[in-house]
């Protein structure tokens, strides 16, 4: 655990998740482990450009204008939990 | 005897059915019977599609006119939503999911005739390289069941080597298609980025993936890649451009006579048979008047710390989806924000919440520069090397895989299963296409593959290539081969 480059509790929460104790035990030092490794890459010599997707084609744009959608039994269909024509869920306000 | 049905490449079962010699129905029947016999030992099947199978193939029967793939019995992987046939991607969190709509390349298939047999095991969420990452079960390779299929698409390459399947799609954002084509003695098709629209995959790394194909000869990939090319206007990463007619040009001369090969040094680690393997390939692309020319490619051995710097980050994004809230599992909870938390740390498993995490490092305050920035540089190096060694050479060929498949459970720690990647993801990040081909056999028993990579929307040329080598190659992907149907006919 000494010299961590993360903080397990901080980078869990940004991710929504929560960690068995069993993952707690693993997964620092698989992430570490991981993450030094991954570190390497400071050794390749690169130039300042930076590439985010391989699309060494002209991309086609679309007009913005509404289709047809999903038919709303559908969508619904597949919702957990539902009230009338609305997808349900917990409160979201609590009292805290 | 009567011939078994299942055993016949997709191209000739199409012929047959097209020509009226053989009913579609009795096909798809055979490949029941096989399911039946063989799945409970190789598990690539996820979830089956027998009854609709049936219906379809009698209507197709009927038809007078028929598609061009009216024969073909497919299996599809398990992360490409099919309209009212359950998909998981392997997640407890999609278990139930049954989608609404059909993938792009799902309604060109089923437009052509094909039927959907079922849908295949993958590593969850298609992260992995075994397909023990699933949160259902392990598949298991027909070659030696106690060893890996590769993966994450180790379910549909499975499927098709254990002829339960003639053809089947998977996806590659590191090497998922080619992996397991090479380690279950397949062809196997990563297309170039752009070509194949993703509309309908359940997104992992959305600037790495690409659906593919998978066959057990090159003219069935080719057709089979053939149908579900394309532009779509549903993928906004979709190339708008003509695609080549794969097997109307199949047998022409290939013209191209150009081939890189890897330096000695990038194939350090490398398993000896698959080393000897690549150098017999060599060898035989030299007597058949192919120039070599060897590359030292400085950036190469750094393409999978890049991959595995950009894969999780997207990951993590592209998962962010899975919240409970309109579709797939959610957890009880009092309030929104714990049904969140609750949803995602019962639905995802490990691999794909050490990814998620990993990537939600890459990207976090103060560390972006240091690695997702760095990697997408080191990504436009990879990009550049491989301009510049395709004006010099028209393909570059490597193996397919570091070693041949490995035993069940025998990768533990995470890193050493990330390895497997190591000629693969220079294809995904540089965007290009690669095939991979059954090169060889180890002495015992298992296949070897050959992977070639060409430049950006060169798949005709891989096809032409593949498919003068696999004669050379004769590699027999016959039914003896393969352990699970053997110790079955005895």
């Amino acid at each position: 655990m000494l010299g961590m480059k993360f903080d397990l509790n901080h980078l869990s929460q940004l991710a929504n998740l929560k960690l068995t104790e069993e993952e707690k035990k693993q997964l620092p030092e698989q992430i570490e482990k991981i993450i030094d490794w991954v570190g390497q890459l400071s050794l390749l010599e690169t130039g300042e450009e930076e590439k985010f997707a391989p699309v060494n084609f002209t991309l086609r744009l679309e007009a913005d204008e509404p289709e047809n959608p999903l038919p709303q039994s559908e969508v619904l269909a597949m919702a957990p939990d539902k009230e009338g024509d609305f997808i349900k869920v917990p409160k979201v306000l609590t009292g805290k | 005897m009567k011939q078994k049905l299942f055993e016949l490449g997709l191209t000739e079962a199409v012929n047959l059915v097209k020509s009226g010699q053989v009913r579609l129905v009795e096909i798809v029947e055979d490949y029941l019977n096989q399911i039946d016999r063989v799945d409970k030992k190789v598990k690539a099947y996820l979830t089956c599609n027998f009854d609709a199978a049936l219906a379809r193939a009698r209507q197709i029967d009927s038809k007078p006119e028929k598609g061009k793939l009216a024969g073909a019995v497919l299996a599809v992987k398990d992360n490409i939503v099919t309209r009212g046939l359950r998909t998981t991607c392997g997640s407890k969190i999609l278990e139930n999911f049954i989608p609404p709509y059909n993938a792009t390349v799902i309604e060109r298939l089923e437009a052509e005739d094909a039927i959907i047999i079922g849908k295949t095991n993958l590593d969850e969420f298609a992260m992995g390289g075994s397909t023990e990452n699933s949160a259902f079960f392990a598949t298991r390779n027909p070659w030696d069941l106690d060893r890996v299929p590769g993966g994450s698409s180790g379910g549909s390459a499975a499927a098709v080597a254990a002829r339960e399947a003639a053809g089947a799609l998977g996806s590659d954002t590191g090497g998922s298609v080619r992996q397991p084509a090479a380690l279950c003695g397949l062809v196997g098709l990563k297309p170039t980025y752009g070509l194949v629209s993703r509309y309908g995959l359940i997104a992992f790394a959305s600037s790495l993936d690409q659906i593919g194909t998978f066959a057990r000869n090159v003219r069935d990939c080719a057709l089979l890649t053939s149908i579900i090319a394309g532009f779509d206007r549903r993928d906004s990463t979709s190339a708008d451009r003509p695609v080549p007619d794969f097997i109307a040009n199949l047998e022409l001369p290939l013209a191209k006579k150009r081939v890189g090969v890897l330096a000695e040094a990038l194939l350090t680690g490398v398993n000896s048979e698959v080393a000897a393997n690549y150098k017999a390939v060599v060898r035989n692309l030299q007597e058949l008047g192919f120039a070599i020319e060897r590359f030292p490619f400085p950036s190469w051995q750094y393409a999978l710390p890049c991959y595995y710097i950009i894969a999780p980050s997207e990951a993590s994004s592209n998962l962010a989806r899975f919240d409970g809230v309109r579709y797939g599992f959610r957890a009880d909870s009092r309030e929104l924000s714990e049904m969140y938390v609750k949803t995602r740390t019962l639905g995802f498993g490990s691999e794909v919440k050490r990814r998620i995490l990993t990537g939600t490092f890459a990207l976090s305050s103060g560390y972006y520069d240091a690695y997702y920035a760095r990697a997408a540089r080191a990504r436009q190096t990879i990009i550049r090397e491989f301009q510049t060694a395709f004006k010099q050479v028209d393909f570059i060929l490597t193996p397919t895989t570091p070693e041949p498949a490995f035993k069940r459970g025998e990768k533990q720690d995470p890193l050493s299963m990330y390895l497997e990647d190591y000629f693969t993801v220079t294809a995904n990040l540089a965007g290009i296409p690669g095939l991979s081909l059954p090169s060889g056999m180890t002495l015992n028993g298992l296949p070897i593959g050959t992977q070639l990579l060409g430049p950006d929307f060169s798949e005709l040329e891989l096809f032409k290539l593949a498919f003068l080598l696999e004669k050379i190659f004769n590699f027999k992907n016959n039914i003896d081969g393969i352990t699970t149907v053997r110790e079955e006919e005895e």
